[in-house]
């Protein structure tokens, strides 16, 4: 069955178009990487699946619900990890999943324990009473993976989780993810890292100007674009080929 | 108290627990924030700002409160006192609320868990009144106290009421004001002014706090004040003379008209606020968030950069080599662009207006016949010697800065001399903020006292910059914005402060020395000159081993 659905999904901005008639759809217990140029609207995507964006054309649902009218039920049972999300700086990590915790009516209980064992593993038991404003880039996205996390949804959406992560943390999360994914998990992640995206990925969508340009397995995708890594199909299909130019151009102007 | 309203709230697309949750989260964020941002100094992180604000507010409510014990005129104290709230209810919202009213933050965290946008607004909006209940008791306590002591239960009972609707109005319209700008402007705009409501701010607590004593010394505040037709449209009189219809019991027309305004424009404005501006408001906010970047507005954060720009003109005059050159026009955008430069060094500048008020306001003389009779005094002197008094505080707050670990960068550039950074940073100082001071002071001088100043401040410009210098050169040689701001910016300044004043009186002594004296004025000047070239090369000169870090 289908967790999530997208039927010509537009989205305009002003008279500036940033999704065009995309239409997909996803089985549950995949990770779907979802990749695509700056500005290509892939976070936009992701605000519309997540409810943060009603005002759209189209239709979707996750998880049968309709995102217009049952946004909240949706919400109820995913998890959003945003990139360089905000938070609120001037409480303390315990005091933030706490906080989250409510909002998701978790029972007090429960949000304790799972906030101070999940601080722990990802090394930051230590740091529960001091602000997160003091928090590093890294020790914050924990937090923020840690509050996406803890209430167990049904389908993660994950905009640049690895960003700002040490190399253990990175090995961690993405070993966290493939266990997600067995224990039926549906995960929609998006980022640049190409080789992440190639490794984890059950399926890959690249979207670009708006527009589903690809979607299928990687090796579907390296059959189409006869190419060898993810990097290189990406490079193919977004018709971005200069950088070999571009880059000679950089080295001919510092040597002037 | 909140659990009261549940059946009320409750089941309108709004989940109370939910609501309560958000809340309690915001008020316990509430007492963390720094208050009164235009306040200098280093706060400690785990005071309880909130109620410091609340006390420094409730001490000053108090002051203004005592006024309608003092001021028999019931009419007048009472447009005051409701001007006042208002006035302080507005500021308050803007300066220290802003951040809260513009802040996004809420759309990341709370947006995507099972959090309804009913849910969400009333739960900002019931924080907003939360708020701003705890600031009007702080700023009308003093005066409800008052009403109640000197003009009864009745009368003071209603003063709660208008106090309360009077917070409604401002309320309405910072909300008004926001709106108007991100309608017509953008968010960078509405951050930009509200920091200039917070220059504002500290402006005018700087020259209240100088010159409002002595004004009440001149005017005669007891006097009734003389209602003209266009001061019906104010809101502080409209509450004034609802007061006063219950305090003679007097319910005759005008009384009446005024009493339907003070109650109708408010709740109105609030009802429109509620119905259709905070959710407009929230909605703008989102859009301006949820934009590309490619439609983001070109303004944001685009800084105009002209062929030629003024600084670079200037600095390929008064600089000598690349490097300070660089620093020259670093310090010069860097000044001009930075919220915290701006918030601390401007203030700065007002005392110059305490200063020239106080050597007008002197004795028991009139403000018009001390004006009368200045043209015959030599406080031209003042004027000549405050401007340095004022700029000389960028020589430390220039070396501060946010971003201060971006000062990496001196460290990996191969600069042999660090003091022509300093000299670049030194020259754009004192070209920048000094010169222009020093240009309208002189046009003020000039139009008080006529052509015979001239040669005072053309020896003045000398000593000005000469003394600069010295500041300089015993100031701590930092680079510019190279320093964390929270580390101890007291420490050592009031040495400084000292030295600086000493020098200036030295200098203000030797210039009263040689007043009317006139050849001995251009006599004095080229050793000035001499001293001045001296003291730019030894700053060029600075060697790393000299430079603080």
């Amino acid at each position: 069955m289908s967790v999530i659905t997208i039927d010509r999904l537009c989205k305009r901005y002003d008279t500036n178009e940033v999704l065009k008639n995309i239409s997909l759809s996803f089985e549950a217990g995949q990770i779907i990487g979802y990749i695509g140029p700056n500005g290509a609207g892939k976070s936009t995507t992701i605000k519309i699946l997540t409810g943060i964006i009603g005002d759209f054309e189209g239709d979707v649902t996750v998880l049968g619900m309709d995102v217009r009218t049952h946004s909240l039920e949706i919400k109820q049972k995913i998890g959003y990890i945003p990139e360089n999300a905000a938070l609120y700086d001037v409480l303390t990590p315990v005091e933030y999943l706490n906080f989250i915790g409510r909002l998701y009516g978790m029972p007090q209980v429960s949000i304790k324990k799972k906030s101070t064992e999940l601080l722990e593993l990802f090394e930051l038991g230590s740091k529960t009473d001091q602000r997160l404003s003091g928090f590093s880039k890294g020790m914050r996205q924990k937090v923020l993976l840690i509050s996406g996390l803890m209430h167990n949804p049904e389908i993660i959406f994950l905009d640049e989780p690895l960003s700002g992560l040490d190399a253990n943390a990175v090995i961690l999360v993405k070993e966290i993810l493939s266990q997600l994914k067995k224990a039926g998990k549906t995960i929609f992640y998006s980022s640049h890292i190409m080789d992440v995206v190639e490794k984890l990925s059950d399926r890959i969508v690249i979207i670009n100007k708006g527009e589903v340009i690809a979607d299928g397995t990687f090796e579907t995708l390296q059959q189409q674009a006869s190419s060898g890594s993810l990097e290189n199909i990406f490079t193919a299909l977004t018709g971005n080929q200069e950088h070999e130019s571009t880059a000679g151009a950089f080295i001919s102007i510092i040597n002037n | 108290m909140i659990s009261l309203f549940r059946p009320l709230i409750n089941g309108r697309g709004i989940d109370f627990d939910r609501m309560m949750v958000i809340v309690e989260t915001k008020l316990k964020m509430d007492q963390r924030r720094v208050y009164m941002n235009w306040r200098q100094g280093k706060r400690k992180e785990n005071s309880n700002h909130l109620l410091m604000a609340l006390i420094f507010y409730g001490f000053l409510g108090l002051v203004m409160g005592s006024m309608i014990y003092l001021i028999d005129n019931f009419l007048t104290i009472m447009i005051f006192t409701h001007a006042y709230i208002l006035f302080m209810m507005a500021m308050i919202l803007i300066t220290d609320f802003s951040s809260v009213l513009l802040d996004t933050t809420d759309n990341q965290v709370i947006m995507p868990r099972p959090v309804s946008s009913k849910t969400l607004f009333m739960a900002r909006l019931i924080h907003i009144l939360l708020y701003l209940l705890q600031f009007t008791l702080a700023i009308a306590a003093g005066s409800w106290l008052f009403t109640f002591i000197k003009y009864g239960l009745l009368t003071g009972l209603v003063l709660i009421i208008t106090t309360l609707l009077a917070v409604l109005l401002a309320v309405f319209l910072t909300y008004f004001l926001y709106l108007a700008i991100l309608h017509f402007s953008n968010e960078q705009r509405v951050r930009e002014i509200i920091t200039y409501f917070q220059i504002f701010m500290m402006v005018f607590f700087t020259l209240g706090l100088q010159v409002l004593p002595r004004l009440l010394d001149v005017i005669d505040i007891k006097q009734a004040v003389d209602l003209k037709g266009y001061m019906y449209v104010l809101p502080p009189v409209w509450m004034a003379i609802s007061v006063d219809a219950f305090r003679l019991i007097n319910f005759d027309n005008l009384h009446i008209l005024m009493i339907l305004l003070s109650c109708l424009v408010p709740l109105t404005g609030f009802w429109i606020l509620f119905k259709y501006l905070a959710p407009g408001f929230a909605n703008r906010l989102i859009a301006l968030q949820g934009t590309s970047s490619k439609v983001k507005s070109k303004d944001d954060n685009i800084v105009k950069i002209e062929k030629g720009s003024l600084s670079d003109r200037i600095s390929s005059i008064a600089c000598n080599t690349p490097v300070e050159k660089g620093a020259f026009g670093f310090t010069w955008k860097i000044t001009g662009r930075d919220r915290n430069f701006r918030m601390q060094f401007y203030p700065g500048l007002a005392y110059i207006l305490v200063i020239f008020f106080i050597f007008v306001i002197r004795g028991k003389d009139s403000v018009a016949e001390n004006w009368r009779q200045l043209p015959e005094t030599n406080n031209y002197l003042w004027l000549i010697y405050l401007s340095i008094l004022s700029v000389a505080s960028s020589l430390t707050l220039v070396t501060f800065n946010e971003s201060f670990a971006a000062s990496w960068i001196y460290h990996s550039t191969p600069v042999k001399q660090p003091g022509e950074i300093v000299l670049g940073m030194v020259k754009s100082l004192f070209i920048k903020f000094f010169i222009p001071i020093y240009i309208l002071l002189f046009l003020i001088a000039f139009y008080i006292w006529g052509i015979m100043v001239i040669d005072d401040f053309l020896f003045g410009f000398f000593s000005n910059m000469f003394c600069f210098l010295v500041l300089a050169i015993l100031s701590d040689h930092y680079l510019p914005f190279s320093r964390q701001p929270d580390t101890k910016q007291q420490a050592g300044r009031f040495f400084v402060i000292f030295i600086q004043i000493l020098l200036v009186g030295a200098l203000v002594g030797l210039h009263y020395l040689l007043i009317s004296r006139t050849l001995l004025l251009y006599a004095v000047i080229p050793f000035l000159i001499l001293g001045i070239v001296i003291l730019l090369r030894t700053i060029r000169a600075l060697p790393w081993s000299k430079i603080a870090i």
